[in-house]
């Protein structure tokens, strides 16, 4: 299966093809002669020790942990070979030499001049092996990696010359788990996170229509604010159904003439405005029918993907990744400017809800991240984890919905907020790429 | 189209030469033709097909614009692009607040964006790799087809920098004492001034500054975050020998007695720091200072004519001074007219501000015309003037500013509302090297 993908890839750039071809065959190739590594430079054994150029510790660990869990079948001993990997913006991405014994390897990296790579991998199967983030030109890097024998690439995203084939000879490793089964498991695993949450969001949506229907504002207001949650964290799925997401999402700004306006926004209205509860009969039931209706059509789409139906209506795994950076979107769009509860004003809630929906999201991909790019992986969930801590310092429980109201957040809340989200933003945006050439 | 047209050629200064254009990259095959000069057509090839060839007049402004839109300015040098370089007509200017407290973060961000604005001031995108099916591009794109011209990117560093969080507190000049206290800085407001880092970004086109900002904004995030930022459109001010002097939005020539590019005993004197620095990193790097500056337009609209010149020392039409002559007569600030007074006002702008009245000091002038659309509750343009000036040390500046700031007749008629002084550190000599790496290795 692997061969397909790798063809797939091959679009850009026919060596690239050549190397993908070589890769989907995969076998040792510990010819003779080849070159023999350099172990000039002894004491460089560990990975912890290898990354000195920088200092920094995080990535020595994620190297170390990287290398650790690939090396089952190795039987290197003696001295670390040393590579050289410098990338130019003329030449690309160039290691030297590209053949060395199985065993521990230390990459030194050089990015003389690449304005646009951030990273360099060493890659096998789709599974990067070795890696280094965040390079940057004029500066050195390194990390250590214990390699089995077989064919790998460098890989530098962004590089005029993105791949070269590198050589390991001697014993092949044993690969562990398989991607395709991971990301294949990640969409099970969304399935019935969405299952959850519209069974809840039904659940939720219940006792507001009967507040409503029983005339009781206060209890109508906060059960509407607790339905939000639900829907709001699944949105992209909602949005996947046309016609769904306007019935039940839609601001009186993106009515058409000519067209109801319903779902929640016209009950919030006059829930939070009209401070009424009348007149909202027809709304709520149109509201819950409209979210039973989601509820099925969800409910279909886990099952196909559960028996992982071909051909079917189903999650796939870009998918899950865009609709957790879409939810971000959304934040970005109309929670940080207070657009989208006009009238409520619990518009953090919403933030919160999309926040958490792109978190699990991100969550059902990360076991098939880890082994895609465990570095990625680790940074993007740093990056959840700062933005997180900083929506709970505006928690509020006086509040409906929890938190601070919208107009009561300073510029510099807002500011701080925008910045946090676009920090998560930016990797979490490199996952959909990273799978589909998995 | 030939090699003889003027793109090819080194316009007003040594540093400025023709491009390949972006379209021949983008294209494709001819990577690696970076410095080669190819003819300069292939960049507007489209509008060249379907010109009509009788067309007399056309090839002439085209060939014009082409040379504007191919024209390079060197971006690796022992000083910074961007302070002697001629004037561009646009500009981005941004500041930001490092959020990292990772001294190497800082540097490795530098290094990034010293790749960056080497590739983007050569008209290039961030690089020629292409887009991996299902990854967002590397490059934002709205520069892609269009020219260089003559994007220049300067950097600063702001006192901030040189508190607690880096350790680098050692190595903060003296010079760099935060700008504070001046006659003129009440209605300064924070969310205008300051910051960690700042970017320069200034070029003959509004979309090739935005585009160095964003993309160098983008490779920040994690690491830094804007803090606020401004767009100029048009210069106030003339930097190179012979560029023609342009005008601010009270109508005046603004540029005729600035320190000019040809000028370098006054450049090394006034603008450049030299062996004096307690700092060896800041040697041939230049203190750069931004303000904010408000024009109450509408007032200044009904003054009339007379007293506009008295304020500023000259005349509107044809920015000769009071005193006589043409625009670049010498000022005579002994003259008196026939009721003894000064013919130049004691509160003129000009006189406050001229090296006669402070010991000589100069200062060079960068500053561009801004507006924000309009103020949205008085309904006022929100329109000024975004001062930039060059100095060997911010003495320069703070000694003009508080005579202007106390004396200027013209105060009725501004407000400084933003503010910001940055370290400039010396150029980014080549490959490999970055903006400050002697501040930071
Ligand atoms: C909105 C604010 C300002 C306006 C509209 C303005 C306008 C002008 C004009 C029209 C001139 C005469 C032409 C020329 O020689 O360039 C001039 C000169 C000058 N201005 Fe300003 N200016 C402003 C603010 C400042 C500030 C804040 C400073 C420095 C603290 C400054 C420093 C100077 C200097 C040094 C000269 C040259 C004086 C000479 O040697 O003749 N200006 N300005």
């Amino acid at each position: 299966m692997f061969s397909s993908r790798a063809l797939g890839r091959a679009k850009v750039a026919a060596a690239v093809a050549a190397t993908a071809l070589v890769l989907s065959a995969c076998g040792s190739s510990d010819e003779a002669g080849s070159t023999p590594a350099a172990t000039t430079t002894a004491g460089a054994t560990t990975a912890s020790d290898a990354v000195t150029v920088d200092g920094s510790p995080e990535s020595s660990e994620t190297a170390g942990a990287t290398g650790g869990e690939t090396t089952g079948g190795s039987q290197a001993a003696g001295e670390p070979g040393i590579v050289t990997i410098t990338v130019t913006e003329a030449d690309g991405c160039v290691a030297s030499p590209d053949t060395v014994p199985a065993g521990p390897i230390t990459f030194n990296v050089t990015n003389v001049d690449a304005a646009g790579v951030t990273e360099v991998e060493v890659v096998s199967e789709q599974r990067i092996r070795g890696e280094r983030e965040n390079l940057a030109p004029g500066f050195d890097a390194s990390f250590s990696v214990k390699l089995d024998g077989g064919s790998y690439e460098v890989y530098c995203p962004g590089a005029t010359t993105e791949r070269q084939p590198f050589t390991v000879t001697g014993e092949a490793a044993v690969t562990t788990g398989n991607i395709a089964d991971l990301l294949q498991q990640a969409t099970v695993d969304y399935a019935a996170y969405i299952d959850d949450q519209t069974g809840f969001l039904v659940d939720a949506t219940k006792p507001l229509v009967a507040a409503i229907k029983a005339g009781n504002l206060e209890e109508a207001q906060k059960a509407y604010a607790t339905a939000r949650v639900f829907y709001e964290r699944i949105e992209p799925v909602a949005e996947s159904f046309g016609d769904l997401d306007p019935a039940i999402d839609l601001r009186i700004g993106d009515v058409e003439a000519g067209v109801e306006w319903t779902g929640f926004h016209p009950i919030e209205k006059a829930l939070f405005e009209g401070k009424t509860t009348k007149g909202l009969d027809k709304l709520a039931d149109k509201l819950m029918a409209d979210i039973l209706d989601l509820q099925a059509r969800a409910k279909e789409l886990g099952a196909n993907t559960s028996a992982d139906t071909k051909g079917a209506d189903r999650y796939k795994p870009d998918e899950v990744a865009n609709g957790a950076v879409g939810l971000l979107a959304e934040v970005q769009q109309s929670k940080i400017s207070g657009e989208e509860e006009a009238y409520s004003r619990i518009d953090l809630l919403d933030f919160e809800a999309n926040v958490e929906g792109s978190t699990q999201a991100f969550a059902v991909l990360r076991p098939a991240l880890d082994e895609i790019d465990p570095e990625l992986a680790k940074n993007i969930s740093t990056k959840f984890d700062t933005l997180q801590a900083l929506l709970a310092t505006h928690k509020d429980p006086k509040q409906i919905g929890g938190y601070t109201l919208f107009p009561d957040l300073s510029d510099k809340d807002l500011k701080a907020l925008a910045d946090a989200l676009a920090a998560v933003a930016e990797p979490l945006a490199k996952i959909s790429g990273k799978i589909a050439t998995a | 189209m030939t090699d003889a047209e003027p793109g090819t050629e080194a316009q007003n200064d040594g540093a400025v030469t023709a491009a390949t254009s972006r379209r021949r990259f983008l294209r494709g095959s001819a990577i690696g033709a970076a410095g080669v000069a190819v003819g300069a057509a292939a960049g507007f090839g489209i509008t060249e097909a379907v010109r009509p060839a009788e067309t007399k007049v056309a090839p002439t402004a085209f060939e014009i614009e082409s040379a504007r839109a191919n024209r390079v300015v060197d971006f690796y040098g022992p000083r910074q692009a961007g302070v002697v370089t001629p004037q561009q007509d646009r500009l981005m200017f941004a500041t930001f607040d490092l959020t990292t407290t990772d001294v190497d973060e800082v540097a490795r961000l530098l290094g990034r964006w010293s790749a960056m604005a080497a590739r983007f001031t050569e008209g290039k995108l961030l690089t020629d790799a292409e887009v991996r099916p299902g990854a967002a591009p590397y490059d934002t794109g709205e520069a892609m087809d269009l020219g260089p011209y003559s994007l220049t990117i300067t950097v600063g560093f702001g006192p901030s920098l040189f508190d607690d969080r880096f350790g680098l507190k050692d190595k903060m000049p003296a010079a760099l004492k935060p700008l504070t206290g001046l006659a003129g800085d009440s209605a300064l407001r924070p969310e205008l001034s300051d910051g960690d880092l700042c970017i320069q970004a200034c070029a003959d086109d509004p979309q090739v500054v935005f585009h160095a900002i964003r993309n160098m904004s983008r490779a920040a995030r994690g690491t830094a975050v804007l803090r606020w930022s401004q767009l100029g459109f048009g210069r106030a001010s003339a930097t190179g020998a012979g560029q023609s002097t342009p005008r601010n939005l009270f109508g005046f020539k603004d540029g005729t007695n600035n320190i000019h590019a040809d000028d370098t005993p006054a450049l090394a004197d006034h603008v450049w720091v030299g062996e004096e620095s307690d700092q060896d990193w800041m040697v041939d790097g230049s203190y750069l200072v931004a303000r904010k500056i408000r024009m109450e337009i509408e007032q200044w609209d009904t003054d009339n004519i007379s007293d506009q010149e008295r304020i500023f020392g000259r005349i509107k039409t044809t920015g000769a001074p009071l005193t006589g002559g043409d625009e670049f007569t010498p000022i005579d600030f002994q003259a008196k007219d026939d009721t003894d007074a000064p013919v130049i006002d004691i509160a003129s702008h000009v006189r406050l501000s001229s090296p006669e009245e402070n010991n000589g000091i100069r200062i060079l002038r960068r500053g561009y015309n801004y507006t924000d659309g309009q103020d949205s509750r008085t309904g006022k343009l929100a329109a000024g003037l975004f001062f930039i000036s060059f100095q060997q040390h911010p003495d320069q500046f703070r000694v003009l500013q508080n005579r202007l700031g106390s004396n200027d007749s013209l105060n009725e008629y501004i407000a400084h509302i933003g503010s910001g002084l940055f370290a400039c550190p010396p150029g980014v000599s080549a490959s490999g090297d970055w903006f400050g790496k002697a501040l930071f290795t």
